[in-house]
């Protein structure tokens, strides 16, 4: 084994750091550059602040051959990144500023009717959302366990009511629950109007809301492991059992998302309730009725009432299971 | 405990085995060791006894799969009072579980925060909190790494038998099988072979099996001549001594299955020891601190050489080595 010597090492040009280094296997000492460590005869260098460069140095004593490897990617430009996240943030809150400046703070009041609405939109929207989870939230569960040929079909049909227009959408149930039709008839002998009644409203917001639901909602099932299911059975748990204290508390993330989703959805739901029950008037027709005969300056004071109403749950919640979900 | 349980689906098993003690079955991956556990666990349909009939969360089982599953909204000591039923003294139940398994100190920590080894434990006491009349245990060596294995494996083993409940552990894992008191081996879905570990080991039956538990060099032959002391087995080039072995005859079908640690360097020896082999060095590979060496010549075999045989010794592709094994050391399979 002969004694040799390597010079200055500048694999990165367009980097600041340089590597110098020099190694004896006479005395099998090395001296390295600035950031670099060494073991025995293999040496790996990693550049300082941040610099993703690397760079693994082998040398073998017996052969005095040495390789060095100085392979990476270029640093990404962080900053062209973070500006083009505020860009495309600024993009998107921007109308909600306007909001702030379109608004005359000196004369808010709001219009006739418009304390009904909220009233409507609160009451009805809190109603359907509860039926929402209740009738969705089995569905949505055994959309995720059970597994059986043509379960493709099934969430193709899913789809539908998610991909119709609103307003084609109203006139299906204008078309399916209306007093014309077999069912709005029998309906209607029952003592139920399905058109231009509460019931038409909370009908049309449950249409609007229950597939975000559902699909929210079986994606946190889903989620859920079902060994941990399996396992709760092994120890004395049945189904039922099994559900409450395991699968519900897994998925109670994606199930806050899905219920923040409908509250959102039912609230905010215009296209259905416009054709399906444009009486009583919740907040969105309340909205476009006042922008049609008062006009822009008249739909302020209540648009700020809906993000007042309807931002707020969703946030609380989204908030409160993120924090839950530090285990 | 007699279990017996047969599957058609996904994959075709009938096992028929003894669960005493500390009872390990041995098999490949993918030969529905886990399958077979799920389905005593009544997790999945099948046929068989004991337990036939009742829903899962009826039978008195205890079931920790690989990874163990512990419910990762829950404490530690609410894992293991999960089974228990609510009353004033659920968390003292489950903390005198904890303390039993030594994990009492960590009772409030979620499971993301404890290792491989005390998550075993956890699981271990929740499925005992159920008294089960059977543990199953899937490959619980697979979630620990090799360091703190065999320590963790001295713990489960100990505190299984403290709390004086069988148990059928399923593993790919030889030396699992080891430490077991009773063990089985699963092949193409049957069990072809059960003893106590020395026996099965020593005495594989099928050279699956054999492959299974470890050995690596097999040759076909016939048996030669049979004598009160022992056999001789002979192929096309060479000749065995071996150990007397019951059911065999003169010409006789065989196969021979000999361990890899088993062969020795004889060089002082030369031809005149029994079982004496020339042969040349074509593979030579570091396995840590030993050497495995593959040679060829009137038969191949492959041999591994503790660090302490390698001393001293020079090993070089294409050199000519006398080994030798010791008839006993010889395994006489049929067919």
């Amino acid at each position: 084994m002969s004694a040799w010597r390597l010079g200055s090492l500048d694999p990165c040009r367009s980097h600041r750091y340089k590597l110098s280094l020099e190694i004896s296997n006479g005395e099998q000492r090395c001296d390295y550059g600035y950031g670099a460590c060494c073991l025995w005869c293999r040496i790996w260098f990693r550049y300082p602040l941040g610099c993703p460069w690397q760079v693994k140095w082998e040398c073998h004593l017996s052969d005095a051959t040495a390789i060095a490897i100085a392979a990476s990617r270029q640093p990404p430009a962080r900053w062209l990144a973070t500006l083009m996240a505020v860009a495309v943030l600024v993009f998107l809150l921007a109308p909600f500023a306007a909001l702030v400046f379109a608004t005359d703070w000196h004369d808010f009041q709001f219009a006739p009717g418009d304390l009904g609405a909220i009233r409507v939109s609160l009451f009805y929207s809190g109603l359907a959302l509860m039926l929402v989870v209740l009738a969705g939230t089995p569905l949505a569960w055994w959309l995720a366990h059970c597994h059986y040929r043509g379960k493709w079909l099934v969430d193709a049909l899913l789809l539908l009511p998610l991909l119709t227009p609103p307003l084609a959408m109203g006139i299906l149930l204008s078309s399916f629950y209306g007093p014309y039709s077999p069912v709005g008839g029998l309906f209607s002998q029952a003592g139920l109007y399905l058109t231009n009644t509460a019931s038409a409203f909370v009908l049309a917001q449950i249409y609007g809301a229950m597939p975000y639901y559902v699909l929210a909602a079986r994606a946190a099932f889903e989620g859920v492991s079902e060994e941990l299911e399996q396992i709760s059975r092994t120890l004395g748990r049945n189904r039922w059992q099994t559900f409450w204290l395991v699968t519900l508390p897994l998925a109670r993330l994606g199930l806050t998302a899905g219920v923040a989703l409908a509250w959102v959805r039912a609230m905010g739901e215009f296209g259905i309730v416009l054709i399906v029950a444009y009486f009583p008037q919740g907040i969105p027709v309340k909205l476009w009725v006042n922008l049609q005969d008062i006009g822009l300056g008249a739909v302020y004071p209540l648009l700020w009432v809906f993000f007042l109403v309807a931002v707020p749950l969703p946030l609380w919640l989204g908030l409160r299971s993120r924090r839950q979900g530090m285990f | 405990m007699d279990i017996r349980y047969q599957l058609e689906k996904p994959v075709v098993l009938d096992v028929q085995m003894q669960v005493r003690d500390f009872t390990v079955l041995l098999g490949l991956s993918g030969e529905g060791k886990t399958l077979l556990l799920k389905a005593i666990a009544g997790l999945i349909p099948a046929r068989g006894q004991p337990f036939t009939g009742l829903a899962a969360e009826r039978r008195p089982i205890g079931y920790l799969p690989q990874g163990y599953a512990l419910f990762p909204h829950l404490r530690a000591w609410e894992n293991v009072a999960f089974p228990l039923p609510r009353g004033a003294g659920r968390r003292a139940q489950a903390m005198n579980l904890l303390t039993r398994v030594g994990l009492v100190d960590l009772a409030e920590r979620y499971p993301a925060a404890l290792s491989g080894g005390q998550r075993q434990r956890v699981a271990l006491a929740r499925a005992l909190a159920r008294r089960p009349e059977l543990l199953l245990l899937d490959e619980p060596t697979s979630a620990l790494d090799m360091a703190t294995r065999d320590e963790i494996l001295d713990e489960l083993i100990r505190e299984v038998h403290d709390f004086g409940v069988p148990v059928l552990a399923v593993s790919h894992d030889p030396h699992l099988a080891m430490l077991a008191d009773h063990m089985a081996v699963l092949l193409d879905g049957r069990v072809v072979q059960e003893g106590s570990p020395r026996e099965v080991f020593a005495r594989p039956t099928t050279m699956g099996a054999a492959r299974l538990l470890g050995f690596r060099n097999f040759l076909a032959g016939r048996v030669e001549e049979m004598g009160g002391a022992g056999m001789v087995v002979a192929g096309a080039d060479w000749r065995l001594r071996t150990g007397l072995q019951h059911g065999m005859h003169s010409g006789m079908a065989v196969t021979v299955a000999i361990r890899s640690e088993d062969l020795v360097p004889g060089d002082a020896l030369r031809g005149s020891a029994p079982n004496a082999l020339k042969l040349q060095v074509v593979g030579l590979q570091e396995e840590g601190v030993a050497l495995r060496v593959r040679m060829e010549g009137t038969l191949c075999l492959d041999m591994l050489l503790p660090r302490i045989q390698c001393e001293g010794r020079s090993l070089a592709l294409g050199t000519d080595l006398w080994v030798q094994v010791a008839p006993e050391h010889v395994h006489v399979m049929a067919g």
